[in-house]
């Protein structure tokens, strides 16, 4: 353990370094999800607002306020840019340089990542969590914040982010054979949108599409995490989820390795 | 040390015909062909050696160094180095190869070159002791204290390529692979980095494989040289070996005193040399006389020149190795044609 952190903690530093000295790329990062996130904030509104307010499938317009900035929120927390990483890498043969060294292929991206992803927790998700529960106190005028549904949601959120990083790895590794990714990035981007709920809360769509979607890997990249964070689950139901979770994150596990394994063989390194 | 047995590498490549036309027609049919980069390329390295390995750009070089490094798969073939095959295990075999190439950084970006170093430390589980020292060893030769403390993305090009340098030698690998390290650097910074090659093969009995351009790359540093082109070997041999084989033309340069009616056909006729056996190139005063020394001695020669004409200013010079090296690629492109 001692030895990973030694060998891949430096992966992670000069992933946050990148981070801040390309600070702006950052912050455009979380401001456009903002501004993503009232625009749809009115978009619901308007669609409660025309059903004569109050409940709607289940949710309250309170409860849709805090599902669309936290399952955006999460998304962008759970988000991997790997899949772009390894795109660009091949695309300009720098790929070369990582598979130079004696490190593990996986370890190094998600350790690359790893620190971006607690800058976020701790500079964007956790405020936004206190902003979150500080609006419903005064709509509600009652404390509804609840610290095991907090840290189950975390402990779904970091799940979340495995199973994101592993289909994105497996994704990137795609750029194998097709070498340039772009495209391919857009059509997976759209994807996750729609299947994981980000976009419309799965409770909404008709129930066969549903209980579909609710078994794939992308409801556990943001939808998950967030119906445990609101409570709208039980204790059985949460650890049921949770371990969809994990069965995904093995099972995807294992798909990028295979994926690598062949890719690996294809591997034609761009230029020079 | 480093065996390669007929390696090939084949590539995929879309043709596409030219203008917007072409390109809707890649789109849809897209008229695959395939590119040989490595025909059959085969040759040895004992421990400890330099190898120069040369020929001219898209001979496939580059190529052959990534299936030595284990980047790529060959398509068909064979390599072996330090009896491992690099593709099988690359974790525990790029641990004990070090690999620059010219064109590339394996430093990262934005971190300051010292902490680049401190990150390699551990990957390649250098330890304390060892890393002081070496890095001691690495600034002396390579004179690295100027920037070490400055982010990689802010290094001119001499100094970025003297840290990939010292990148590449901070965990005492037993091969290490230079894929054109002195590409556009000034004399200084070369010498710099032939310097740094030079002691740590000395040293450490390093075996090393260099690609370059830079004839005096070769002449300074390698004991032997593989020229490949096209994909195939061209010749496998020492820089003494090409030169007897191929280059036994010596030039005398000297200024005579006065014109004392030197011509090609005199010497020619005096020494019973055939056309193309010796030529003379005249500017004014100075002669240059290019002759075959396998047909006439250079001794024979000197002796000839100063008899028949007073001289100021006598020297011999041995044919250009990189004039042979021309005349050899030359030869492989008449030889396809």
């Amino acid at each position: 353990m001692n030895k990973i952190r030694k060998r891949y903690v430096p992966f992670m530093k000069a992933g946050v370094q990148s981070l801040i000295i390309y600070r702006m790329n950052f912050l455009g990062f979380i401001i456009g999800g903002l501004i993503y996130c009232f625009v749809m904030f009115y978009l619901w509104r308007a669609v409660f607002d025309s059903n004569g307010g109050g409940m709607f499938l289940g949710f309250s317009m309170t409860d849709m306020v805090i599902y669309l900035f936290l399952s955006n929120t999460t998304s962008q927390l759970t988000f991997s840019s790997v899949s772009n990483d390894i795109g660009e890498e091949i695309k300009d043969g720098s790929i070369a340089m990582r598979l130079l060294k004696p490190v593990n292929t996986d370890l190094s991206y998600l350790f690359n990542e790893l620190g971006g992803v607690l800058l976020k927790l701790v500079i964007f998700v956790i405020p936004m969590i206190l902003g979150l529960e500080i609006y419903r106190y005064c709509v509600t005028g009652t404390i509804m914040f609840n610290a095991i549904n907090f840290l189950l949601y975390v402990l779904s959120a970091i799940l979340a982010y495995i199973i994101s990083f592993r289909i994105n790895l497996c994704f990137g590794f795609i750029a194998f054979y097709v070498k340039n990714l772009w495209g391919i990035g857009i059509l997976k981007n759209s994807i996750i949108g729609f299947l994981s709920g980000s976009l419309i809360p799965l409770a909404f769509m008709p129930e066969v599409l549903r209980l579909c979607l609710e078994y794939m890997p992308f409801a556990s990249m943001s939808y998950t995490p967030v119906m445990i964070y609101m409570g709208k689950y039980g204790a059985y139901e949460i650890l049921f989820r949770l371990g969809i979770q994990v069965v995904w994150a093995v099972l995807l596990y294992g798909l990028s390795k295979l994926i690598w394994l062949g890719a690996i063989k294809k591997l034609c390194v761009q230029g020079g | 040390m480093i065996y390669a047995e007929h390696l090939r590498k084949e590539f995929k490549k879309i043709v596409k015909e030219p203008g917007l036309k072409g390109s809707f027609k890649a789109l849809f049919k897209p008229k695959k062909e395939i590119v040989v980069a490595a025909q059959d390329i085969s040759f040895h390295v004992p421990k400890g050696d330099i190898l120069g390995f040369i020929g001219p750009n898209g001979a496939g070089k580059s190529t052959v160094i990534k299936m030595l490094t284990g980047i790529l798969t060959p398509t068909s073939g064979e390599c072996r180095i330090n009896g491992k095959i690099p593709q099988n295990d690359r974790k525990k075999y790029v641990k004990e190869i070090g690999v620059v190439f010219g064109q590339r950084t394996q430093l990262w970006w934005d971190l300051p070159l010292q902490e680049t170093y401190l990150v390699l430390k551990e990957i390649y589980e250098v330890d304390d002791a060892k890393f002081k020292k070496r890095m001691a060893f690495l600034n002396e030769v390579l004179e690295l204290e100027k920037f070490i403390k400055s982010p990689v993305r802010t290094l001119s090009l001499g100094q970025r390529m003297r840290a990939d340098i010292a990148a590449s030698m901070l965990h005492s690998p037993k091969v290490l692979f230079l894929d054109e390290p002195t590409i556009g650097l000034d004399v200084v910074v070369k010498d710099n980095i032939r310097q740094a090659i030079m002691k740590i093969n000395k040293e450490e009995q390093t075996t090393v494989i260099l690609t370059t351009h830079d004839i005096s790359d070769i002449e300074l540093l390698c004991d032997r040289i593989v020229m490949i082109d096209k994909g195939k070997n061209v010749y496998d041999g020492s820089l003494h070996e090409l030169r007897e084989n191929f280059g036994q033309t010596r030039e005398l340069v000297f200024e005579a005193d006065d014109d004392s009616g030197l011509t090609e056909e005199q010497f020619r006729k005096s020494l019973k040399l055939g056309k193309e056996d010796l030529v003379i190139e005249r500017d004014k005063n100075n002669f240059k006389v290019r002759f075959n020394s396998a047909k006439i001695p250079v001794g024979d020669m000197l002796s000839h020149t100063l008899s028949v004409t007073k001289v100021k200013d006598i020297s011999v010079k041995d044919s250009d190795i990189e004039e042979i090296i021309r005349n050899l690629y030359r030869q492989g492109e008449v030889s396809d044609e």
